[in-house]
């Protein structure tokens, strides 16, 4: 049983005798425990090594450590060797013998493993040298890869639950919100609401009974900060809210996590317990006389569900449905008692303003976004994955300097942000820095931190209906705006897409929008406009190309384009016609390929599977697909093929 | 029958009350006898052989008795009632007719309000599923990556739309969103094994390794 | 209990605090069009033809009268450009699903006819009955299943057996006239399925000489 910690000293006590026990220059493996490393076998990367270690007897040198998601899920799995924070990537379990005996034994860098710069070929062997982290400042999302989430010690060594300590000895409630109040945290859940102010709303309401809430249901559909950041390093967010419910006055938290993610849950779970164990949670904390337990609900998966009133509905056991909120929730939440819903990440931040200071903390950051934001830069840039900056930071410079630019060389077309509710922003707008106020002026919004890059073979129209579709889903489908509002859009774009679309089409989407904008009940219907507006008003052209021509300038919208072998690149042999899942293709040895474009389902088998060096099958849009030709035989080249 | 299973059975007979609880358990016999509730009025299990009514019953009162066991865990409060479909939904892969109008009973919920939540959320299905579970990703970035045209080719694969299970209990097909793993878009995931971006071919030869 | 002043399409109002503006508005004889608002019954807030204009100082925003409560100094519009093309747009989105519905109001607010696809299955999910029969009755026959566009209101027909003979009081309730009538008065065909409750849809032909007669 681990000691009670009673006290600032006692904390103190507590990290020396930790930090005392580990070797500052005993090397410790890290590998990335994160989703997109799990997906590349990063379990099976760890069990290699701490087999492997053993084996080659230096499992007393050396720590295997399996931590939460570092970020670069692009190169999974990711290792960082410390403490000479060598990185590795892409790392499989086939390298890790070598890596043992080559870095770990002998202290020798495996070149192979490294970071490569795809322009100039520059070699980077510390993380930190690497440009998708240099351009970074994690202070939040950092610490991931410094712990193992089932260990509070690793959390405590590295600073955690000072602020707590600092928040409850030395501050009063009082002190604690003026210092949140200074520091301006504004929600990272997409509203950017300032923390402080809701917080004093729910501290201020008369009521014995108040809570706190941590929504962790991420319902943005391409996205995952949340998840990272509550699987990898859940103490951050339990000791945010704790400050939280000290300075509030609340002695109950929820943890809302969406059944989709069970190691959020289990961390979440497995933390809660190591923290009462310490006295961080519990009866009368540090002995400061104020008491707290915290709760995991889980969400069984509804994106309406995030949404503040619909997810206190949730939690006391009713269907997920927003409710009016005429009355805050802040002053009338879960069963009619004062409720203070905060984002994942804000929670997070709370523990850095209060152990750093809001003047610290201000000094990052623009005017009216203070501290920094994390963001899953996905879709076609070549460094996927997760990146905390600064707000302000500028479109281009995560995109371009982090992001590394766009995938395969190809040209940019748009940056979709804020999921759901945001927009899409074209190039014009690259140098816009990103914070809660600059994109919300064109369109978008910031949002709580999806980033996805399209390129120029992406149809804005068909993301346009994407999200439609998605909402179309996910809307409760209580009030009429919204569910009827989408269903109609949902029609008009699907029609536009097929090639149905009508003239009158985009007035139309524009004056639902107005409705649906003003009179929805909840913000999922007051935000729904946004994809078709954006994409309307930057992409206009993409509307009437398809309204007009029939055709899909971007080649994607499958009622609109035909596969199509060019016959003087086909060289007859047989992969595409065989792997045809609906036989549509006729030819034979010698003879060239020909689609038969009334079979053809579209489903691009044939484009997939035709050898790059031949590259004949194409996708046509808009024009009619020429005839076979009238001689079928394949010429072949002189010494060519044999 | 276990002695669990029997000392609830006479609990049901007596202490709740004869006639309601044995309505909880005809309809729930009606079910699962595989004749639909359609016979409003005739309560009782006419048709049904006397040894199937054994069995049913039988079944009826294990799960039953699960569901007690669940609700004991989370405690008999309304407010957990989302919390313990989700525990049933865990136990049995799909939400059980029986398990409903038990919960119903035990929990002094209207069976309205529980099959509201049950439609409602994503995590809960009312038709048992397949052995394998295929989740093609279908968020943001594996969409503009191309996961319709996944999802397509699964569905012809299969023989059957997202969210549905094939006849023979083989497969449930399902999209999910963000998966966490992005920048292998798009994504399909067969049995917790992750496959980033199959052809047809492949997927085809992913898919007949499943028994 | 407090009494609260505020100004109404230009009247000066007196309410009591906790009233909502379209009780407000009532009782000064102001008519705000509704839909899914019933006094019986809790307010609702669904079908949002009761929006009107609010302004507070600069700021002017939409609000839904039957819940939005009252305040001191609140000045309400309640047919306001803004307002009426609210209204003019739900209405078309109804009468979408619902041909025929609040005929005097369609002209009133001029709506148009041909712009969007119909889709009649005539339930507009106002809620009507599932909540009279919860909140007034007790009985929860009636239920809602689903989310998003995919919402339907469904009966659960082991418990209407008992108790809709002799209540029939929802029959008079729905807006388009028609759904729980034939919930409870035809006998509803079941879909096999294993577990779900049937949902009781329209008759295909039912449905269209329902149609040509409003037509
Ligand atoms: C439809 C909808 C879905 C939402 N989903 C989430 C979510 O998944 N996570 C989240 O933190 N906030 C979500 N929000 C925002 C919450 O309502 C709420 O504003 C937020 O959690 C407050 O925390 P913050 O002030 O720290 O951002 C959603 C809002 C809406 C309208
Ligand atoms: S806006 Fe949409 S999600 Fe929100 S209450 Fe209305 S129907 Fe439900
Ligand atoms: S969008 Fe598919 S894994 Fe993220
Ligand atoms: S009457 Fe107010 S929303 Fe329907």
């Amino acid at each position: 049983m681990a000691k009670r910690i009673g006290s600032l000293d006692d904390m103190e006590q507590l990290r020396k005798r930790i930090v005392s026990g580990i070797d500052p220059n005993k090397t410790m493996v890290t590998i990335c425990g994160g989703t997109g490393c799990q997906a590349y076998g990063s379990d099976k990367v760890f069990q290699a090594f701490t087999e492997e270690v053993k084996r080659q007897g230096v499992d007393v040198e050396v720590g295997v450590k399996a931590t939460g998601c570092h970020g670069f899920c692009e190169r999974g799995v990711v290792i960082v060797i410390l403490p000479e924070e060598i990185c590795y990537l892409r790392v499989r379990v086939e390298d890790v013998p070598e890596i043992v005996s080559e870095t770990l034994v002998q202290h020798k860098v495996i070149e192979r493993l490294t970071y490569e710069d795809p322009q100039t070929g520059e070699k980077s062997v510390k993380e930190s040298d690497i440009p998708f982290y240099k351009h970074q400042s994690r202070i939040v999302f950092g610490k991931n890869r410094f712990i193992d989430p089932k260990s509070i010690d690793d959390y405590i060594a590295i600073g955690g639950y000072e602020a707590l300590a600092k928040a409850l000895c030395q501050m009063t409630p009082e002190q604690v919100m003026d210092e949140v109040k200074k520091a301006n945290i504004r929600g990272r859940g997409g509203g950017g609401f300032p923390a402080a102010v809701k917080w004093q709303t729910t501290r201020s309401s008369p009521s014995d009974v108040k809570y706190v809430i941590v929504n962790c249901d991420e319902g943005d559909p391409g996205a995952y900060m949340d998840r990272s950041l509550m699987e990898g390093n859940p103490h951050s967010v339990l000791e945010g809210l704790t400050i939280g419910a000290y300075a509030i006055g609340a002695h109950k938290g929820f943890v809302y996590v969406r059944q989709e993610y069970p190691l959020a849950t289990e961390n979440t779970i497995c933390a809660i317990e190591k923290a009462e164990e310490y006295g961080f949670l519990g009866k009368n904390i540090m002995n400061s006389g104020f008491d707290f337990t915290v709760e995991v609900e889980r969400g069984a998966g509804a994106f309406v569900s995030g949404e503040s009133s619909a997810l206190m509905s949730a939690i006391e056991g009713r269907v997920g449905e927003p409710r009016p909120k005429y009355i805050r929730t802040s002053v009338s939440g879960i069963w009619g008692k004062p409720s203070n819903l905060n984002n994942v990440e804000t929670w997070a931040n709370v523990p850095l303003v209060i152990s750093k200071g809001a003047d610290w903390y201000t000094s990052i950051g623009t005017e009216g976004s203070k501290g920094t934001k994390i963001f899953s830069l996905v879709g076609k840039v070549n460094n996927t994955g997760l990146v905390e900056v600064p707000m302000g930071t500028t479109l281009r410079e995560i995109i371009y300097d982090i992001g590394g630019g766009i995938l395969n060389g190809k040209k940019f077309k748009a940056v979709q942000t804020g999921g759901p509710s945001g927009g899409c922003i074209p190039e014009q707008f690259l140098d816009k820095p990103v914070d809660f106020d600059e994109l919300s002026k064109v369109g978008a919004m910031m949002g709580s931190g999806g980033m996805i890059v399209m390129d120029e073979d992406n149809c804005m129209v068909d993301v346009a209906r994407y999200f439609v579709n998605f909402l179309s889903d996910e809307s409760c489908g209580k009030c009429v705006p919204c569910r009827e509002g989408l269903r109609h859009y949902h029609k008009i774009l699907e029609r536009i897409v097929s090639g149905e679309g009508r003239e009158s089409d985009i007035e139309l989407l524009q004056d639902l929008s107005d409705v649906i904008k003003d009179a929805s009940l909840c913000a999922l219907g007051q935000t729904a406009p946004n994809p078709v507006l954006t994409t309307i008003q930057y992409f206009r052209d993409e509307y009437e190309a398809h309204i007009k021509e029939r055709r899909c300038p971007a080649k994607v919208c499958k009622d609109l384009i035909s596969f199509y072998i060019e016959p003087d690149k086909c060289k007859a042999c047989m992969i595409c016609l065989r792997n045809c899942p609906v036989g549509a293709i006729s030819g034979d040895k010698g003879l060239i390929h020909v689609i038969d474009q009334g079979k053809c389902t579209k489903c691009g088998t044939c484009l997939d599977l035709c050898p790059t060096r031949f590259n004949a099958v194409t996708k046509l849009s808009g024009e009619p697909v020429p005839p076979p030709p009238l001689k079928r035989e394949v010429t072949r080249e002189k010494g060519s093929e044999q | 029958m276990t002695e669990a299973q029997e000392e609830l059975l006479s609990e049901l007979r007596e202490t709740h009350g004869y006639k309601t609880q044995t309505e909880v358990v005809m309809d729930a016999l009606e079910s699962l006898a595989g004749r639909s509730s359609a016979s409003f009025g005739s309560k009782l299990s006419h048709g049904v052989e006397p040894h199937e009514r054994e069995e049913v019953m039988r079944k009826v009162i294990a799960t039953a008795s699960k569901v007690d066991e669940i609700i004991d865990k989370h405690g008999k409060n309304d407010s957990q009632l989302i919390q313990i479909l989700l525990e049933i939904q865990r136990e049995y892969n799909w939400l059980p007719k029986e398990a409903l109008l038990w919960l119903s009973e035990r929990l002094g919920v209207s069976i309205n309000r529980i099959y509201q939540i049950a439609t409602f959320y994503k995590a809960f299905s009312l038709v048992p599923r397949g052995r394998h579970l295929v989740r093609v990703c279908m968020g943001t970035a594996c969409h503009v990556r191309g996961s319709m045209t996944l999802s397509d080719r699964a569905s012809q694969l299969l023989n059957i739309d997202p969210g549905e299970t094939t006849k023979d209990m083989r497969f449930s097909f399902e999209t999910v969103n963000c998966l966490g793993c992005c920048a292998l878009g798009p994504v399909i995931v067969i049995d917790g094994e992750y496959h980033s971006k199959p052809s047809t071919p492949e997927l085809e030869k992913l898919l007949n390794e499943c028994a | 209990m407090k009494q609260v002043t505020m100004s109404i399409d230009g009247k000066e109002v007196k309410a009591k605090e906790g009233m909502t503006i379209l009780q407000a508005a009532m009782e000064v004889g102001i008519k705000i069009p509704t839909l899914c608002y019933d006094d019986r019954l809790a307010s609702y807030g669904a079908c949002r033809l009761c929006s009107v204009e609010i302004k507070k100082g600069e700021r002017s925003r939409i609000v839904a009268s039957c819940v939005y409560p009252v305040e001191e100094g609140l000045v309400v519009e309640t047919e306001s450009p803004r307002v009426q093309k609210i209204r003019k747009v739900i209405l078309e989105l109804l009468r979408a699903r619902s041909p025929g519905l609040k005929e005097e109001l369609a002209e009133r607010y001029e709506v148009d006819k041909t712009r969007l696809d119909r889709d009649a299955t005539f339930c507009i999910l106002c809620g009507l009955c599932v909540r009279y029969c919860a909140e007034v009755k007790g009985a929860n026959v009636l239920g809602f299943v689903g989310r998003g566009t995919e919402r339907q209101v469904v009966f659960f027909p082991d418990i209407a057996f008992k108790t809709c003979p002799t209540c029939k009081e929802c029959f008079n309730i729905c807006p388009t006239g028609v759904i729980p009538s034939d919930f409870a008065v035809n006998v509803p065909r079941f879909e096999k399925q294993p577990t779900v409750f049937p949902v009781r849809l329209r008759d295909e032909q039912n449905l269209r000489e329902f149609i040509k007669k409003i037509e």
